[in-house]
């Protein structure tokens, strides 16, 4: 056995968050650790870091006790993880990223060309071909997030964790990731993976640990546990289904938006369009997703609609009395629209700021007739939706930081809501969200597209996609290269369009 | 209880208890206990205060203005030249010092929100340029009541009314009219802050500015009101200044600006932006003004008296972080 | 989301960015203005170079002035000025300059002896004379020093206040900047011109050579003590500063305010307007410059060292300019 934890407690204060939990691990497997957000997975990851130190209970590796009381002891002792959040520092190159804390040098000076080697051929499994001496900032994040890996892969690591590490990966980069488990799996490593996909979580496990409110609930090798009894162990009752079906769309439905020739220049490169004259419509109530793979153009498409772009974007668009793309978010909103944007920590909440205030902040005049803050009816709204959307708060003066994130995307959703738009732009609604979470925002979705709200969907998760929309707009490179309805839709004349291959449905 | 420790204005009034009970050891044979020292006090802070109100703004936004030291030399020389050396009627000169003051504060925030230029470059850059314009404008000389005629001898002129009235105290000479000037502009800056919708739109952006910036909330002319205001207000600590001194030097507020900042940041807002508010500003204002007055009415040698306040200063905000980190 | 922590020790790295507009003087240089009927007897032009430390201080202003208008009466005199903005480094840059463009004669009026010794022996060396204002160089490579001496000043001032009180009362010193010479040679001076006496100072206090600070500290002396004969000050804003306070606490009957620097848009006109008894000038040698300078162009003998002598100002002598002190 690689990796033995042993009734382990922790306590924040007067809050006991981990009850007793235990776990192994042994070489040349893959455990998936599940639990909704919440039910102290990452309190447990955390310990093994060496981030936090158990109040009780003992860890082995290698059959031997270990203390972890900082992340070194644990890096000593062959831990890596690879958290959820990404941890390069930006402004620095990818090289010294990746060897941040044990460069390579000779008499104490730093041994460049050497680091700049060993990096390519750290990243070189990925298929990552790219210039090492940029700063990681210069890359979208599903390349940090392979830079990420390939860092906590490459250090002669035996227990790897990796939380999430997926939630910002396209299929094609995820098939390599998957290829490299497989690698290190064989190299005798063992693997804890924590995931909220489904379908990732059959596709890479072994066993499978579920985690509830602090307490370890069941333990079984993937065959013992299939979905539905995941499902069920995860939540503590029986969900039906994943995505409710959605009723028919009305047949003569009036067009809410229509969009001819829109584009987007690069804001860096003349010349050069991230967009290149994209057209479709959406019809009252309808769920047009947009799929494609990374630099697809399907998020600048919301961006350029959304008035973010400026004078990148360009199109000719019919959508209530607007008849060109709106000049600024705050033009956007006041002619229907609404954005919720796949990054809710760094482009959605303010996480310092209590529920009521982030709910209201995009209808503020609603709210302040004449200038002036009106906070009673404000809080007002904000009890209105935390029932409304069952968000799991105090009250709505908690601040939005230290909620989990499925209630934070709840929040973040309210705020949409709020503005009661004709026109949704939806990136990623479930990103980082936990099962239970995710339900419930379908059902939510499903609530907004029966009362004839538009919606705009991008999302990664294929079985969400297959299941919300009416119709998919596929794009490769800037350009739609398929339109495929419901009920022709498939993942793989998705993926196929998606990666260049026209069809259309 | 609990709840109350953790309250960032009970921490600071903490820090202001602490130097209080400093100022009743050391009393100075009970000058700390006559109220002529506490009238003083209120009355020396007001111009940092002012400044620090309008600093409080920015702050919240995640900015920092540096100019404040130096629109406040040129707001008190537009006026005295204007109202001394012009004998212009009060009112044209008060507006004149409060729209120059304003205007450098705006064109602070329009270089910070057209242009992305870092608030420190910005400011900077209009800290180094209004102190010239101040010294282009009075030549480098105080502009005072003596002034010179045309056949280069000088003569004493009155000093305008308006700046006997801002140099006076009220209610029996037991308040200070300047005093009174920075309570109506602590009001001012928490009506914007708490009761506009402004004030929520300028915690946005300090919190997170772009999550603000895609919620609609008009970024750039919010920053541009944010710099806006805290040069008017730096316009009126020039005001009162003038009128302390009686004549308007294009040297003054060398400084005030890391004053104000020290102001702000001991009352608990935090520089990062989003959080914070013009009520603890008045509690960091106090401290500071206080201690300075504890230390001065004891007569503590110049030395001693740097160290003490550095110490001072750090161990109040280490204090503030102990107890929101537990 | 951009977010910026500053150290405020950047902050001053950026105060010494400063201005950069130079005075270029006016000199009226006209070259055929007056036939040769001048003490001079040939006709040739002379530049001089005027290097000023900084021009911060109304008294520097006013040395610059002096020269100037001693200048203007000699058409042949061109008179370059450059203002080092008290910066030690960017002084000597100034000083090189200077030489490099080959003026006749070099005035400078350094910021510190040490680090401009060598530059200014260079010049020197080079066959360009060089005259010293106000504070010294080391060693003897420069043709003429022009000073006053604080110490007499300060010793003048105690015994005038020795006299004024019939050598007996409590006193308030508010010192310049104590690690300043001037300061320290005020300072000293004025101990022993009381030596002796039943005079007592009750408090002292730094004031920065500033007028706010200066009021701040005698606000504290007057919150402490109900009783106060006279406050010195080492310069006259700073007793202006004390009389404002006196004055706030309706206390300036009560005092007397002695001053030193007897400007005559400051002292001499405070003391006009009865707020100083009496002001000791500490002349700046501008007018005595631009005099020898003329000597030494003409090839005249010029003594190493001048000291200046130092007036009084007081209410009965104003009117007359003054009264040289032995």
């Amino acid at each position: 056995m690689l990796l033995q934890m042993h009734d382990i407690h922790k306590s924040f204060g007067p809050v006991e968050v981990l009850h007793g939990v235990s776990l192994e691990l042994y070489a040349g497997e893959t455990l998936v650790l599940a639990g909704e957000n919440g039910a102290g997975k990452s309190t447990l990851m955390k310990i093994l870091a060496g981030v936090h130190f158990p109040d009780s209970g003992n860890i082995k590796i290698d059959g031997k006790n270990v203390a972890l009381r900082r992340p070194q002891d644990a890096e000593g002792f062959g831990v890596a993880t690879i958290h959820q959040e990404l941890s390069c520092i930006g402004a620095m190159s990818v090289t010294d990223n990746l060897f941040l804390g044990r460069e390579v040098s000779s008499v104490g000076f730093l041994n460049r060309r050497q680091q700049r080697k060993e990096a390519e051929a750290m990243l070189r499994p990925f298929g990552l071909d790219i210039d090492v001496n940029k700063p990681v900032e210069a890359f979208p994040i599903a390349v940090r997030q392979l830079i990420e890996i390939a860092k906590a892969t490459s250090r002669d690591a035996r227990v790897i964790v990796m939380d999430e590490p997926t939630s910002a990966l396209a299929d094609p980069d995820v098939d390599k990731l998957m290829g490299i488990i497989g690698d290190m799996k064989s190299r005798g490593a063992g693997i804890i993976f924590i995931s909220h996909k489904m379908s990732e979580i059959y596709r890479v496990a072994d066993r499978i640990m579920v985690m509830r409110d602090g307490a370890h609930v069941a333990t079984a090798t993937a065959a013992d546990m299939p979905a539905g009894l995941l499902i069920r162990n995860l939540v503590g009752r029986e969900l039906t289904g994943q995505i409710p079906a959605p009723p028919p769309l009305e047949p003569d439905a009036p067009l809410t938006i229509s969009a001819q020739q829109l584009s987007v220049r690069s804001a860096t490169r003349a010349e050069s369009w991230l967009v290149k004259d994209v057209s479709f419509d959406a019809k009252r109530g309808e769920i047009l997703g947009f799929a494609g793979l990374q630099g697809s153009g399907c998020s600048q498409v919301f961006l350029a609609l959304y008035g973010v772009l400026g004078r990148l974007a360009s199109a000719t668009i019919t959508f209530g009395d607007l008849k060109h793309l709106p000049r600024s978010p705050e033009h956007a909103i006041a002619s229907g629209m609404a954005y919720l944007p796949s990054d809710r920590k760094e482009e959605g909440l303010i996480l310092g700021m209590p529920i009521s205030s982030n709910v209201t902040l995009a209808s503020m005049p609603r709210y302040s007739p004449g200038g002036w803050m009106r906070n009673g009816s404000e809080r007002q709204a904000a009890r209105r939706h935390i029932e409304a959307l069952r968000i799991r708060a105090t009250g709505p003066d908690q601040p939005v930081g230290s909620l989990s994130g499925g209630n934070q995307q709840k929040v973040l959703l309210a705020r949409c809501l709020e503005t009661a738009p004709k026109l949704l732009l939806l990136d990623e609604p479930t990103r980082g969200v936990d099962v239970g979470a995710k339900h419930e925002i379908y059902e939510l979705i499903g609530r907004i597209r029966q009362q004839g709200t538009t919606i705009l969907l991008i999302t990664t998760e294929m079985p969400e996609m297959l299941g919300l929309a009416d119709r998919i707009c596929v794009m490769h490179r800037g350009e739609i290269t398929a339109a495929i309805s419901r009920e022709s839709a498939t993942q793989e004349n998705i993926l196929a369009a998606a990666m260049g291959k026209g069809t259309d449905h | 209880m609990k709840k109350l420790l953790a309250h960032p204005g009970f921490r600071a009034v903490i820090a202001l208890l602490l130097v209080w009970v400093l100022g009743s050891i050391f009393n100075a044979d009970g000058t700390f206990f006559k109220w002529g020292t506490h009238r003083d006090t209120l009355r020396q802070m007001s111009t940092y205060g002012i400044l620090a109100c309008g600093m409080t703004v920015v702050i919240i936004t995640a900015g920092i203005d540096l100019a404040v030291g130096s629109i406040l030399a040129l707001s008190s020389i537009i006026f005295t030249k204007l109202a001394i050396h012009l004998g212009l009627p009060a009112p044209v000169a008060v507006a004149a010092a409060l729209g120059g003051g304003s205007a450098c504060g705006f064109l602070s925030g329009y270089f910070i929100s057209r242009y992305g230029m870092q608030p420190f470059i910005a400011t900077l850059a209009m800290m180094v340029f209004a102190r010239g314009v101040a010294k282009y404008v009075s030549q480098g000389q105080k502009v005072s009541t003596y002034v010179q005629q045309k056949d280069g001898s000088y003569a004493y002129v009155d000093p305008p009314a308006v700046m006997n009235f801002l140099n006076e105290g009220v209610f029996n000479n037991n308040l200070a009219v300047v005093t009174i000037l920075f309570a109506v502009s602590a009001l001012l800056t928490w009506i914007l802050l708490s009761r506009l919708r402004w004030g929520r739109y300028l915690y946005a952006i300090g919190g997170n500015e772009e999550a603000a910036r895609l919620s609609g909330v008009p970024v750039n002319a919010m920053k541009l009101l944010a710099y806006g205001f805290s040069g008017l207000l730096a316009g009126l600590a020039g005001l009162c200044q003038a009128a302390q001194e009686m004549q308007g030097d294009p040297e003054a507020g060398v400084g005030y600006e890391l004053t104000a900042i020290a102001m702000v940041v001991i009352g608990g807002t935090s520089l990062m932006g989003g959080r914070g508010g013009v009520g603890l500003t008045i509690i960091g204002a106090l401290t500071i003004s206080y201690l300075e007055k504890v230390l001065s009415i004891n007569a503590v040698g110049e030395a001693n008296r740097l160290m003490l306040t550095g110490a001072i200063i750090v161990g109040a905000v280490l204090f503030q972080r102990s107890r929101r980190t537990a | 989301m951009r977010k910026h922590f500053m150290g405020l020790g950047v902050i001053a790295a950026g105060l010494m960015l400063g201005g950069c507009a130079e005075d270029k003087g006016s000199g009226p240089g006209a070259a055929d203005s007056k036939a040769g009927g001048e003490a001079a007897g040939d006709k040739k032009e002379f530049v001089i170079g005027m290097s000023q430390c900084n021009l911060g201080e109304p008294w520097r202003v006013q040395m610059n002035a002096d020269i100037k208008k001693a200048a203007e009466a000699h058409p042949e005199l061109t008179v370059e000025y450059k203002d080092a903005q008290n910066d030690t480094l960017k002084q000597r840059a100034h000083v090189e300059e200077f030489a490099r463009q080959g003026v006749d004669l070099l005035i400078i009026s350094p910021k510190e002896a040490a680090p401009l010794t060598q530059p200014v022996a260079a010049v020197y060396d080079q066959g360009i004379p060089v005259i010293v204002l106000d504070r010294a160089v080391t060693g003897d490579k420069y043709t003429m020093f022009i000073g006053a001496d604080n110490k007499q000043i300060g010793k003048a001032a105690g015994e005038y206040i020795k006299e004024t009180l019939g050598g007996q009362g409590k006193v308030v010193e508010l010192k310049g900047l104590m690690t300043s010479t001037p300061a320290q040679d005020r300072h000293a001076g004025f101990r022993e011109g009381i030596a002796g006496s039943n005079i007592e100072v009750i408090f002292e206090a730094d004031m920065h050579w500033l007028e706010p600070d200066a009021r701040k500290e005698m606000e504290s002396a007057l919150a402490r003590f109900p009783e106060i004969d006279l406050v010195y000050a080492h310069n006259d804003p700073g007793a202006h500063g004390a009389y404002m306070a006196a004055k706030a606490a309706g206390r300036e009957a009560d005092m007397k305010f002695v001053g030193i620097d007897g400007l005559p848009q400051e002292g001499q006109a405070y003391v006009q307007q009865g707020i100083l008894t009496a002001t000791f000038e500490y002349p700046t040698g501008g007018k005595e410059a631009i005099d020898h300078a003329l000597q030494i162009l003409q090839g005249k003998e010029v003594p190493k060292t001048l000291t200046l002598k130092s007036r009084v100002y007081t209410k009965d002598n104003i009117s007359s300019g003054g009264e040289v002190l032995k």
